[in-house]
């Protein structure tokens, strides 16, 4: 038997707050990430002037700084491709923040499940991100 | 071609994808790589990967919408992620094995072949705007709550669903998710196919659910081709500036170009593309 008939809703309900703060995580999350890469683009080009297309496709400018201390210590020092690295990165985090902000929800509303769907695609992508990716690279 | 001459062209390409993709509802990362591996000639990883960062770029635009506006499912498309993430993660892990066996003809060939496939799948869109009455949701649909209800605008009333069959709707997200880590598309046809003929979603929840999810599938893929070295900024970042652009005009100015007629416009170039790159592939032209 169905416990829930088809086409009613019996699901307990995300709040509002959910779906106002999943909405501004993605256009803060692109809004500043876009910044960054729009800025470290721009400074990177006027930094190499002389540099071809062919040049720039063979040759990716951020391969120092795909770790954690390259990065820092790129950034520390403004290098344009240590803020082009953090634009992408901040880009990908994004969604990332998504799925946080809704484990939380899930968690605060107490669906165990959906809350644990959640937390396993979290973890999913931060082994992608954090194990496979310099695993393979 | 220096640099600055080729980072405006690659983000005018960007911009008329993103345009013409988000009016036809395909997407813009369908013309943004075959167009790198073309006209730039961009390694097909690379291309890939500037595919992934302009597909996350245009998600989180039209998401952010369609999150306000309630018409993505937030319960589904969490639910589903847990198949499309380990997919892409796959598919990204895939194309750097291929590459690295200097087998990049090969995935071109296979991209190719992707977007043909595309073609039928984007032709066949159901003209009914509601599922079915008497929908019944399986144990795992009633289990995590797969249901909601959304205000329709234009039907001038709410309208409940609930997913019917998870199982194969989920083996296809898989799948989806593998097509849009190796080829760095978004794969929306084959979402929205698992949404509307397994889950029996509304088709306006099927689209921004599908939207949404998009993001985190292309997000796995990102990951992992950005730390093995193949997301290059100056190719990826004004691909993803224009396309986010393009998406963003198409999405405001002309709001009532979406329809089938542009679509069916748009196919013949996603055709003429996809020959390309398989001719490309196999060495010819």
């Amino acid at each position: 038997m169905n416990e829930i008939p088809a086409g009613r809703s019996a699901t307990p309900t995300l709040p509002d707050a959910a779906y106002e703060r999943m909405a501004q995580v993605l256009r803060a999350g692109l809004a500043v990430s876009l910044g960054v890469l729009v800025g470290s683009l721009v400074v990177h080009l006027v930094r190499h002037p002389g540099t071809t297309a062919q040049q720039a496709i063979a040759q990716n400018p951020i391969l120092a700084y795909l770790t954690a201390s390259g990065l820092a210590q790129g950034l520390a020092n403004g290098t344009a491709e240590a803020y082009l690295t953090l634009g992408l990165l901040l880009l990908i985090a994004t969604p990332l923040l998504r799925v946080a902000s809704g484990f939380y929800y899930f968690r605060r509303g107490g669906e165990r499940g959906m809350a644990a769907v959640t937390l396993t695609v979290l973890a999913m992508l931060l082994i992608g991100i954090l194990v496979i990716g310099p695993l393979v690279r | 071609m220096d640099l600055w001459t080729f980072v405006l062209l690659v983000v005018l390409t960007g911009v008329a994808a993103g345009l013409v993709g988000s009016l036809s509802g395909l997407g813009g990362a369908v013309v943004v790589i075959p167009v790198l591996v073309i006209a730039f000639a961009v390694p097909f990883p690379e291309a890939t990967g500037a595919g992934l960062v302009t597909i996350l770029a245009t998600s989180s635009t039209a998401g952010a919408s369609y999150v306000r506006e309630r018409l993505t499912d937030l319960r589904i498309g969490m639910f589903l992620e847990i198949a499309t993430v380990p997919g892409a993660l796959i598919g990204a892990t895939a194309t750097v094995f291929l590459t690295h066996a200097s087998l990049d003809s090969a995935l071109l060939i296979a991209l190719g072949c992707v977007l043909l496939a595309i073609i039928p799948g984007s032709l066949r869109r159901r003209h009914e705007e509601l599922p079915p009455e008497g929908i019944v949701p399986d144990a795992r649909s009633r289990k995590f709550g797969l249901s909601g209800r959304y205000h329709d605008a234009a039907l001038g009333r709410d309208v409940s669903y609930t997913a019917a069959e998870t199982t194969p709707a989920l083996g296809v997200m898989f799948g989806a998710g593998i097509v849009s880590g190796m080829f760095g598309i978004g794969a929306g046809v084959f979402k929205v196919l698992a949404l509307d003929r397994y889950l029996r979603l509304p088709m306006k929840i099927s689209t921004a659910t599908s939207n949404f999810m998009m993001g985190v599938t292309a997000a796995a893929g990102a990951g992992i081709l950005l730390l093995a070295g193949y997301v290059n900024p100056v190719i990826a970042a004004p691909a993803a500036i224009g396309t986010a652009a393009g998406a963003y005009a198409g999405s405001r100015i002309l709001p009532q170009m979406r329809n089938r007629t542009l679509r069916l416009l748009f196919l013949p170039v996603i055709a003429g593309l996809a020959i390309e790159t398989i001719l490309r592939g196999l060495g010819i032209g």
